[in-house]
């Protein structure tokens, strides 16, 4: 393998297939980098077995080859080159990458290619076109809902379902859920109706695919694998791969309240803030926030009132104005869970519907029903 | 069979069977006796356990010649004149059945000279009825010889241990008033071997050490002197709380090394002895009992001790505040007290050649875990025994009697010994335990075993301010609980819930869990609950509902906190410690293991042959 390509466009090529990279794996090989030639490409890869990504970046190609060399010290190195053209040549007895830019000049000693696990890349058409933007916010607004821990994995993925004509991620870990709908083009850039799926990817998938999306304007294609046990995500010069999580999604319509008693429309920002300050007091008492929503009258608008108490560090109070419909309601959060939606709801007002004190609270940007958050209350008896 | 009047001799023997059990009754019977004659020396001899032969001479007032038969009569004492007596009783013996009993069951010979008389006076009994009498030279004090036990009562006989056994048993007697009596000498002769010596010195330090020898003696604390009746109430009655427990790191399998004496009589009494456990409570680990001799003086009013002719049991006119005034005490010492354990290094560091120290040792080959009171001084300045200091006055009841304001000791609550000092995380060993540096060295900290610390006193600290807060699932778990626990769960609902754990019956086995304790965000609900529940099972919780709910606590902190074996970063790690600093007692995990190990840098630097 004999190649030449510029020092940025290698950089970042290896810093977006980084991110599959396993750090410490037991197969060594996992640790490292794949580099192809590809139809006058260079293409990367890497891998963890769950998530893999593949990155074309350009290359004048002299001769074809492959091998495999440490992720980090590759990355680290180039990342350290001058911006200049890079030349990397292979010695195939010793597989040995020789790589030289400008007076700097590295062997690196790689991993014979044919130990990579394969990772699927040939797409002919997805069976359903995203909007890059669109993807990126649902991405943002479900995955930190996903459980983080192993023990129901299904709770690590997030939905991902569509009937032809909308498309809906769901998250949950058993104490919150976060649903995002968006409805779906007739006909996809290539002139052909999405197709329906239902199926459940990992979180981590996803969060690593709105990373490398950030700069995509490309409508990005989805792919189920034949087998149905893979996600391909075509994106221009990049591909994800992902193992899907096999099972069945809990009923999440279920959960969702379909009425309430009291209806509250507050500033995002000042709510966010609220509860960024009751949060800190809330850390050594259980991260219980209680929010006491009191309606107006005729002449006062109404109130949300946000409390922390912890009893051995002290307490803390504010008060938002706020468009309160419905009665009385004091409901006990824990912050984390309404810090992680308050910051991802980028309308001006959210809205926050409740029942009692034990029925769980539905959060909405003001004026879409795109995005739906409910969170169970917190129960304390003071 | 028509009713008839039983003769005296069967008779004798049904009474003697209360009164006399084993060969260790006939010893305590006359240890008593000859305690109450005010000897000062006692020496038991025993032959084949016990069976063949019990002697027990004594330097007492002994009988004079006159009495002499007539203490071998049923109920004859001198220590009792009249009913009013009882109520002050003051000796140990009184009931008059001792000697009768003894001899309706064995071959006596009994010498015994009174200190006013010149001659001495020799009497041999067989089955109770005396075969000859004599005068005869003798030494001031008694000397009675019971031979042949049970030799008329086949059935007893029969069901007596092998002989070793009974001479355990009457050593544990003797070992026991070596205690109550430190000024006395006490020498127990089994089959011609000198089997135990107190010196008699008067020092309880003495007594331990020779009842439970140096090493365990040294590491036992000293009540405070303290526990008078607080006087809220007029009926309280005065009494005074003494003796020496062991540290938390000093523990038996059972309760038999916690003796009580009660105006220096031995009891046994389950309450005191789950008293004292309490004050432990979650310093030891389960299962193990603590160490402990602790005396109780009372104005004999206030204390029953005819309840069972072998006068082991007593009731007490105020259990409650007995048994509150004991834990005190030894709750205030034992938590002062609770250190780290710190790791000593034995002398003989060759492990090749020393096989003494494999000998038996789960833990690592030469290092042997002890327990130092604070991590800030060397290990032996704080010990409540002093071995080498010279006691001017004798110290029968330590803390009862002589002043302690003499003992260069401190026993005032000195409530830093339990704060953590600032540690620095350096590192975690095999996945468990998390290595920290403090100002005094460094310190091993058992992951595990603190979280569970920390859980605990979190849960405790809410369940102070009312019930535990708890964080409602999205969707009610189905729990399906093994038919054998369904009871205890169904008996525990309310418990559970306040701890957290909301759970509906919901039919049979199933069970609705709807809410989570809000401090552990268990991303398995049920199997929590689950292994909880099971652990109780096995653990055999009672049905008092503090104890119970205690122990709820413990389970489910124990299952939520992080296991061995969990890989933990810095920040982890920092954060883990910081809460351990903030515990009120950071030392021992609620079930009573160490939470870590110290190791100073004085020992670090002996180690390495700097010093």
């Amino acid at each position: 393998m004999k190649i030449s390509c510029l020092q940025e466009n290698l950089a970042k090529g290896l810093s977006i297939v980084g991110r599959a990279v396993a750090p410490r794996s037991t197969l060594p090989v996992l640790s490292n980098i794949l580099l192809e030639t590809d139809r006058g490409r260079l293409k990367l890869s890497a891998t963890n077995l769950e998530i893999g990504i593949n990155c074309w970046v350009g290359a004048k190609v002299l001769e074809e080859g492959a091998v495999t060399v440490p992720a980090r010290l590759l990355s680290d190195f180039v990342a350290s080159l001058p911006s200049d053209q890079i030349d990397m040549d292979l010695n195939p007895r010793t597989q040995t990458l020789n790589l030289r830019c400008l007076r700097y000049e590295a062997n690196i000693k790689g991993i014979d290619a044919q130990e990579f696990p394969p990772i699927p890349t040939s797409v002919d058409g997805g069976q359903m076109y995203l909007e890059p933007d669109t993807l990126h916010e649902m991405i943002n607004q479900v995955t930190f809902a996903a459980a983080t821990d192993e023990s129901r994995p299904i709770l690590t993925g997030v939905l991902v379902n569509s009937n032809g004509n909308r498309l809906t991620f769901v998250a949950t870990d058993g104490f919150r859920i976060s649903v995002r709908g968006s409805d779906l083009a007739q006909v996809n850039s290539q002139g052909q109706p999405n197709r329906e799926m239902n199926v459940i990817i990992p979180a981590r998938a996803l969060i690593e695919l709105g990373r490398i999306s950030g700069d995509q304007t490309e409508p990005i294609s989805v792919t189920i694998t034949e087998s149905r046990n893979q996600v391909i995500f075509q994106l221009s010069n990049i591909t994800l791969v992902s193992q899907l999580i096999e099972g069945t999604f809990p009923p999440y319509q279920q959960i969702i309240p379909k009425n309430s008693e009291t209806r509250t429309v507050v500033n995002t920002q000042e709510l966010l803030k609220g509860v960024k300050i009751a949060s800190l007091f809330a850390r050594d008492a259980a991260h219980i926030v209680r929010l006491q929503i009191k309606p107006g009258s005729d002449l006062t608008p109404g109130s949300m009132v946000i409390r922390a108490t912890a009893a051995e560090v002290g307490d803390n109070v504010s008060e938002l104005d706020a468009m309160v419909e419905g009665k009385e309601v004091e409901i006990a959060f824990n912050a984390k869970y309404l810090l992680d939606v308050l910051g991802v709801i980028s309308a001006e007002r959210t809205v926050l519907q409740t029942v009692n004190p034990l029925k769980p609270g539905l959060f909405n940007p003001l004026g879409s029903d795109d995005f739906i958050y409910v969170i169970m209350p917190m129960q304390v008896t003071r | 069979m028509p009713i008839q009047v039983l003769p005296p001799d069967l008779a004798a023997k049904i009474a003697a069977g209360e009164v006399i059990e084993r060969p260790a009754s006939v010893v305590k019977e006359l240890v008593e006796n000859a305690l109450d004659a005010g000897a000062t020396t006692i020496n038991v001899e025993i032959r084949e356990g016990g069976q063949r032969l019990i002697r027990v001479a004594d330097n007492g007032c002994g009988i004079p010649a006159a009495e002499a038969e007539i203490a071998f009569a049923r109920h004859a004492t001198s220590k009792l004149q009249s009913v009013d007596d009882l109520s002050r009783i003051r000796t140990l013996g009184f009931r008059g059945e001792a000697l009768p009993s003894i001899a309706a069951v064995t071959h006596i010979t009994f010498l015994t000279r009174s200190n006013t008389e010149s001659a001495g006076i020799y009497l041999r009994l067989e089955a109770g009825e005396l075969v000859s009498r004599e005068s005869r030279g003798a030494p001031a004090g008694t000397i009675i010889t019971a031979e042949h036990l049970f030799y008329n009562i086949p059935a007893r006989r029969k069901f007596l241990r092998r002989p070793a056994t009974e001479a355990g048993y009457i050593q544990e007697i003797v070992t026991r008033y070596t205690l109550a009596y430190p000024e006395r000498r006490f020498r127990l002769e089994v089959d011609g071997r000198i089997t135990f010596q107190a010196p008699g010195t008067g020092k309880m330090e003495d007594a331990l050490i020779a009842v439970y020898g140096v090493d365990t003696a040294r590491q036992m604390l000293l009540l405070p002197q303290a526990a008078a009746a607080e006087g809220d109430t007029p009926e309280q009655v005065e009494l005074e709380v003494a003796g020496f427990v062991g540290p938390p790191s000093l523990h038996r399998a059972n309760r038999k090394d916690l003796t009580f004496f009660v105006n220096h009589r031995w009891i046994q009494d389950r309450s005191l002895a789950f008293a004292v456990q309490e004050a432990y409570h979650t310093l030891l680990p389960v299962g193990r009992y603590p160490v402990g001799v602790i005396t109780i003086s009372i104005d004999p009013a206030a204390v029953d001790v005819n309840v069972h002719p072998s006068k082991n049991e007593v009731r007490f006119l105020a259990p409650h505040h007995v048994f509150s005034a004991v834990q005190r005490a030894v709750r205030r010492v034992v938590v002062e007290e609770s250190g780290i354990p710190q790791i000593t290094f034995s002398p003989a560091s060759d492990p090749w050649h020393d096989t003494t120290a494999f000998g038996g040792h789960s833990r690592a080959a030469n290092l042997r875990v002890s327990s130092a009171p604070s991590a800030s001084q060397p290990a032996y300045t704080r010990l409540a025994l002093d071995l080498h200091r010279p006691l001017d006055s004798p110290l029968s009841l330590p803390g009862a009697e002589s002043a302690q304001s003499d003992l260069p000791l401190q026993f005032e609550p000195h409530e830093e010994a339990q704060k953590l000092p600032f540690l620095r995380v350096v590192g975690q060993v095999s996945k468990s335990y998390i290595i920290a540096e403090g100002p005094e060295g460094m310190y091993m900290i058992d992951q595990h075993a603190a979280h569970e610390r920390i859980l605990y006193e979190q849960f405790m600290a809410q369940r102070g301010h009312g019930p535990v807060a708890s964080q409602a699932l999205l969707e009610p778990v189905v729990v399906h609980i093994p038919p054998a626990q369904v009871e205890f769960a169904v008996e525990s609902v309310e418990i559970l819930a306040g701890l957290g754990f909301h759970l509906e019956p919901f039919g049979g086995d199933t069970f609705l869990l709807r809410t989570l304790p809000a401090l552990i965000q268990h991303s398995q609900p049920v199997s929590l609950l689950l292994d909880v529940l099971q652990e109780l099972e096995e653990e055999r919780p009672t049905t008092v509902h503090q104890e119970r709910e205690a122990a709820l606590t413990r389970a489910v902190c124990k299952r939520a906190a992080v296991k061995a074996g969990q890989t933990l970063n810095v920040a982890e790690m920092s954060a883990l410690i910081q809460h351990l600093e903030s515990c009120a007692q950071p030392r021992t995990c609620p079930h009573g293991r160490p939470t870590m190990i110290h190791l100073s840098n004085g020992q670090l630097e002996r180690e390495f042959g700097r010093r």
